[in-house]
């Protein structure tokens, strides 16, 4: 299945939306975070990224959610070095959404172009 | 051939069509090559995307309005219906 990664400036809000999403997704489904700077700062950094992208990765590839701002540059140096090698895909969508968004329709065994898109969908989703 | 049925079924009383039972309701739904969609209080989503699905506030007791549209419509909604009325919390 396809693997997402959570990354954010938070430990804990990156650790909340995994293990919420894990909930709705099942446990089939790898759903890893990576949040917080060193020495538990608020922030990103690429070894938290690189680990959690590792962990996630079975093969059939990985979609990375991030919160704002320098967590996208974060996960965007990493692929620019060739990290996942095409497999790993940043989307552009609403945190909290569109990782349960994704992670249910990777659960579901889809491919990696449909996860992504179902995460990207949630950028027009309405709540109520 | 296509195929179109339409079933009503009732939420059980204690179970609202939020987190978790949304998201064993839309698994279910994602496994049938039909469209399906669930109708609420003339409100209609796509029976396959969670947001959607959890945006109607379905309340326990609630009855939806299941519809499906393709070859495998009659399957899916038989699993849809026995899905619902299995929900728990």
């Amino acid at each position: 299945m396809v693997g997402i990664v959570l990354v954010s400036h938070s430990f804990e809000l990156a650790h909340g939306l995994a293990a919420l999403t894990s909930q709705l997704a099942g446990n089939e489904v790898r759903v890893e975070p990576a949040g917080g700077g060193p020495n538990g700062t608020l922030g990103t950094t690429d070894d938290t990224v690189r680990r959690a992208i590792d962990r996630a990765d079975t093969g059939q590839g990985v979609v990375v959610l991030a919160d704002l701002g320098s967590s996208i540059l974060t996960v965007r140096h990493l692929l620019e070095e060739g990290r996942g090698n095409g497999h790993v895909r940043l989307v552009d969508a609403p945190f909290v959404e569109g990782a349960i968004a994704a992670a249910v329709v990777s659960s579901a065994g889809q491919a990696l172009e449909d996860v992504a898109q179902a995460a990207e969908e949630a950028r027009g989703a309405s709540k109520f | 051939m296509q195929a179109s049925s339409e079933v009503q079924v009732s939420l059980p009383h204690a179970v609202a069509l939020h987190a978790r039972p949304a998201a064993t309701f839309v698994k279910t739904a994602m496994r049938f090559r039909s469209r399906v969609t669930v109708g609420v209080n003339g409100r209609v989503a796509d029976a396959k995307s969670i947001l959607a699905v959890l945006a109607l506030g379905a309340t326990g007791g609630t009855v939806l309005r299941l519809h499906a549209e393709g070859e495998d419509a009659p399957a899916a909604l038989d699993a849809l219906a026995g899905c619902v009325s299995g929900l728990t919390e």
